[in-house]
């Protein structure tokens, strides 16, 4: 971690709540960022540091459970903190499916919170190194060309046929143009033979949900 | 009243005919009567002329005889001084003429010369007085008819003068034929006249005269011999009242005091019957009379009839009169008359009953045709039966008729096709009671009765009780309402109660008399339950409405109020954390700060409890039909659209049940679809139309409401609280319907619509399948 500063977001469209909220945290050490909308958090944030927020719920705009499907779906390395004037039991329940940390009724006092950004900076820690291998492994692959996706995707459909000649033929390209390409694939993705490969394609996919290969 | 055919025929016929006879009868009875009459004049003028005329031959060759003896005296054909030749010519005289009594010449110098008939010795006798220088002698001779001698002697006492005799004196100063009254004869004791002529001797000079008895009662028996009737008679009157003839020869004369026969007067007449007739006549000088004179007369209580004729001559003064018993002649006619009229009644009688049978066979065909046409006016006769004989021309009405029959009949048939097929209810009502005359099926079905049961019944027996009084009429016709249209309440046979639209018309005749209402019935229970379940969810969705105003308020307030509340509990907790980090005793400090955030704990706790005390619960979700919903959602709304000009429609796909709060989600279509109508009523440019459209979305179902207003500004926060662009809006409305939505696990959100206007989406969960 290049910072030791646990750092902190809030997201809620009252201002008041952001100041009180930033300056107590500010207080116990922690690095505060306050958004009033989840639009802006989530064009500010890019996962380059585990985090926790504090989401207030109703919020013109995109709601607290709406930011957090989307969260989820990037799979940021972020702790999920709710805080509701609302609170209700049917938007806590989805809240908790959807991973939140704790679903916090306004108002609340502030060693209950402190804790549960505790808790939160810990799930996001713990999240923060898949979420690194993933991007790196993302990133290897995304080195690829479009040929060199066909031929590893041909190879890890069938782990079988991994012969230049059978690639070739089923890609209609020469064994030697494959051995060529193999060649790269090696080299970009950082592995040391086809078993590797397959390896890390399927550690892939399983952390992706896999949009891709 | 129409005259009936039957009865003119059997008039015309019968009646007539009877009447016809009467009157022939009648007037034969009054000419008869009439006629008898002058019949029985006509026979007593026959008696009169024939009594005339007999005289006259009786009297005429009296006068001819003396007239020409006087001649043959005259012309000294036979010397009249001569006595025995005057006898033989007188003789001769006597003998021609049988009604002679006797013929005789008197001279100027006393002589006499007379022959007439005797009873005896000899049937002539001869009386000759001679005056022979001063000494005169009278001898009678006796004769036979042949002239001899029978007897023959002088009669020395005789002191008979003709010259001192009345006739002698009379036809001696007038010179010509005379006639003397009627007296009764000396010798023969029988009345008679005598007729004289002069014998002259140069032109003023009378020689003597010559004379003739005649004895008239042969006219007497003339007149016996003659028939009037049974007891009709006439008689012979002289001028000077004397009854000369008369059938009863007796009568006639009488005795006066000196012995002396005479004739009776008509006043004394032993005949009463004449007396009655004639007396008076004669006494007033209307006897004699100029021309024939008839008259009638009642004597004992019975009607004569009488006759009176001028006199003969102007020498012989009689008048003839006759009387008769009208009876005689009328009493025959009058029984034939009787006969007549009793034969007459009985033919009337008879032509009446045969003139009724006519008629009644005239009449028969007639009859026949009229019960056939009342049989198949009644339906109970097919107008295809064969026409029973006839006339012509009723033949020809009934093929009219027929005609007529067959066009009413199809008209009926297809009025009872439309009326029993119809898919209303339909029934025929007399107008007067109320009572069913028709029903079809299908009022048979909404009511539940039988159409025996209904055509028994009134209207007002189905109404149900309830109701306010319905009668379509009190009886009297000019009360009746001519059309209405009602809703109301029926009891059907089975005690249920149905909802029907009923709507009646009164049929009237061409006199506009009212005849039946014709009335249809509709069974608008269904639409009715609709309409009570749309003002049922109306209800709740208006104590819906409250409540969640009143739960959106308190949320609002609470989502407010719970900002500054945090605000002040991190703050005061931020003070105690830094408290802690200053050294030093600080516990009023840390009391202080510590109490600040447990009051606004508090205040949390306060507003918290308020929500959940006035949220109540969530509402039981259940499955229901959302298209069904939406069209009742419509229904409550569609006033507004009509008052705002703009048209609602709804694209509903086959849409699966939905699990959610029925009354929840009506809320949420009626505050979108309001919405949606406001927002195109102030808009003059859009066509201001609102379209619902709902779709399966995998286990979800999507509701747009989309409208073609202005679109919603984007710089309005649309979802939150207290935030309206109405005037009059708390600005609740749509966050209230998000809660809703979000309550029921759907969404709730807005997208422009295209080209313009502002779409309203939400999603509800498909129930379980």
């Amino acid at each position: 971690m290049p910072d030791s500063k646990p750092l902190v977001f809030v997201v809620d469209d009252d201002q008041d709540v952001r100041t009180s909220l930033s300056r107590a945290l500010d207080q116990r050490g922690m690095q505060v960022e306050t958004f009033p909308a989840a639009e802006a958090f989530l064009a500010a944030y890019d996962g380059e540091r585990p985090a926790c927020v504090v989401l207030d719920y109703g919020m013109p705009g995109m709601n607290g459970l709406e930011l957090l499907e989307v969260l989820n779906q990037r799979q940021l390395p972020l702790g999920v903190v709710f805080i509701t004037g609302h609170g209700g039991v049917p938007e806590s329940v989805q809240a908790m499916k959807g991973g939140a940390v704790d679903f916090l009724e306004k108002p609340f006092r502030q060693p209950v919170l402190i804790e549960r950004i505790q808790a939160a900076l810990d799930l996001a820690d713990s999240r923060y190194g898949s979420f690194v291998t993933h991007r790196d492994l993302k990133a290897r692959f995304d080195r690829l060309t479009a040929r060199e996706e066909e031929i590893v995707s041909h190879v890890v459909a069938n782990p079988a046929e991994v012969s230049s000649k059978e690639i070739g033929n089923a890609l209609g390209i020469s064994p030697r143009t494959v051995d060529h390409h193999r060649a790269r694939i090696l080299e970009k993705l950082q592995v040391k033979s086809l078993v590797e490969l397959i390896d890390l394609v399927t550690r892939l996919r399983f952390a992706d949900g896999s949009r891709r290969l | 009243m129409r005259n009936s055919l039957g009865a003119l025929l059997a008039i015309g016929l019968a009646g007539l005919q009877f009447v016809a006879v009467l009157a022939v009868v009648f007037s034969s009875y009054v000419t008869s009567e009439r006629a008898l009459l002058n019949h029985a004049r006509d026979l007593l003028s026959d008696v009169g002329t024939n009594t005339i005329e007999h005289s006259r031959g009786f009297l005429g060759p009296a006068r001819g005889a003396a007239e020409l003896s006087a001649r043959l005296a005259e012309d000294r054909v036979i010397a009249s001084d001569v006595p025995e030749l005057l006898e033989q010519l007188l003789f001769q005289q006597l003998l021609l003429a049988p009604q002679f009594a006797g013929v005789y010449h008197g001279g100027e110098d006393g002589e006499f010369v007379y022959v007439m008939r005797s009873e005896g010795p000899a049937p002539f006798r001869t009386k000759i007085i001679r005056v022979e220088d001063g000494v005169r002698t009278t001898e009678l001779i006796w004769r036979d008819d042949d002239f001899n001698v029978v007897e023959r002697r002088m009669d020395p006492l005789d002191t008979y003068d003709p010259r001192s005799r009345p006739w002698y004196i009379r036809a001696r100063a007038e010179l010509t034929t005379i006639w003397t009254d009627p007296y009764i004869f000396f010798s023969s004791q029988q009345p008679g006249i005598t007729l004289a002529s002069p014998v002259m001797d140069g032109p003023d000079a009378v020689r003597g005269i010559v004379g003739v008895d005649i004895e008239i009662s042969e006219i007497s028996e003339f007149l016996a011999r003659l028939r009037i009737g049974s007891t009709g008679r006439a008689l012979i009157i002289h001028e000077n009242g004397d009854v000369i003839a008369h059938p009863n020869r007796s009568l006639l004369k009488t005795q006066d005091a000196d012995g002396t026969l005479r004739f009776v007067d008509i006043a004394q007449f032993e005949d009463p019957i004449a007396r009655e007739a004639f007396s008076d006549l004669v006494a007033n000088g209307v006897i004699p009379v100029e021309h024939e004179m008839l008259s009638q007369f009642s004597f004992r209580n019975e009607t004569y009839v009488s006759v009176v004729m001028p006199p003969i001559s102007d020498n012989l003064p009689w008048t003839i009169a006759a009387y008769a018993l009208e009876s005689d002649f009328t009493e025959v006619i009058k029984q034939n008359r009787r006969n007549n009229f009793w034969i007459a009644a009985l033919v009337a009688a008879i032509t009446g009953l045969c003139g009724l049978a006519l008629a009644n066979y005239i009449y028969k065909p007639v009859r026949a045709f009229a019960v056939r046409s009342a049989l198949i006016s009644q339906g109970e006769l097919d107008p295809s039966e064969p026409l029973p004989k006839t006339y012509q021309e009723l033949e020809n009405a009934n093929r009219t008729l027929m005609q007529q029959i067959a066009a009413r009949r199809e008209t009926e048939i297809e009025y009872g096709r439309t009326f029993g097929l119809s898919s209303h209810g339909m029934a025929q009502i007399e107008a007067a009671t109320g009572r069913f005359l028709r029903v079809n099926d299908k009022i048979c079905e909404i009511t539940g009765y039988s159409e025996d049961e209904l055509t028994r019944m009134a209207l007002a027996d189905l109404v149900h009780p309830d109701e306010p009084l319905f009668l379509l009429s009190d009886g009297h016709g000019e009360d009746a309402p001519r059309a209405f249209n009602h809703e109301m309440r029926c009891l059907r046979r089975d005690g249920a109660t149905v909802w029907t639209l009923v709507n009646a018309i009164l049929i009237f005749n061409q006199e506009g008399k009212p005849i039946h209402y014709v009335l249809t019935m509709d069974d608008i229970t269904p639409a009715k339950q609709t309409e009570d379940q749309i003002a049922e969810l109306s209800k709740d969705l208006s104590n819906l409405s409250r409540d969640n105003t009143m739960g959106q308020v308190a949320a609002g307030l609470a989502h407010e109020l719970n900002q500054p509340l945090t605000a002040i509990a991190q703050n005061a907790d931020s003070a105690l954390y830094s408290v802690d980090q200053i050294a030093g005793d600080h516990d009023g400090l840390r009391q202080t700060l510590e109490e600040i955030a447990e009051q606004s704990m508090r205040a949390g706790e306060i507003i918290k409890a308020l929500r959940s005390f006035i949220r109540r619960d969530e509402g039981i979700r259940t499955d229901f039909d959302l298209g069904e919903l939406v069209e009742q959602t419509k229904r409550l709304v569609i006033a507004e659209a009509r008052a705002a000009g703009a048209t609602i429609e709804a694209d509903l796909a086959d849409l699966p049940p939905v699990h959610a709060n029925r009354i929840q989600i009506a809320q949420v279509l009626v505050n979108l679809l309001r919405n949606a109508v406001e927002a195109v009523a102030d808009c003059e440019s859009c066509d201001r139309r609102v379209l619902v459209r709902a779709e399966r979305q995998g286990d979800q179902v999507l509701v747009a409401v989309e409208d073609t207003g202005p679109g919603v500004d984007p710089g309005i926060s649309l979802f939150t609280e207290f935030e309206t662009t109405k005037p009059t809006g708390m600005g609740l409305g749509l966050s209230i319907c998000q809660s809703i939505v979000h309550a029921n696990g759907g969404r709730l959100w807005h997208e422009p619509a295209e080209p313009q206007g502002a779409r309203f989406c939400f999603t509800v969960a498909v129930g379980p399948a």
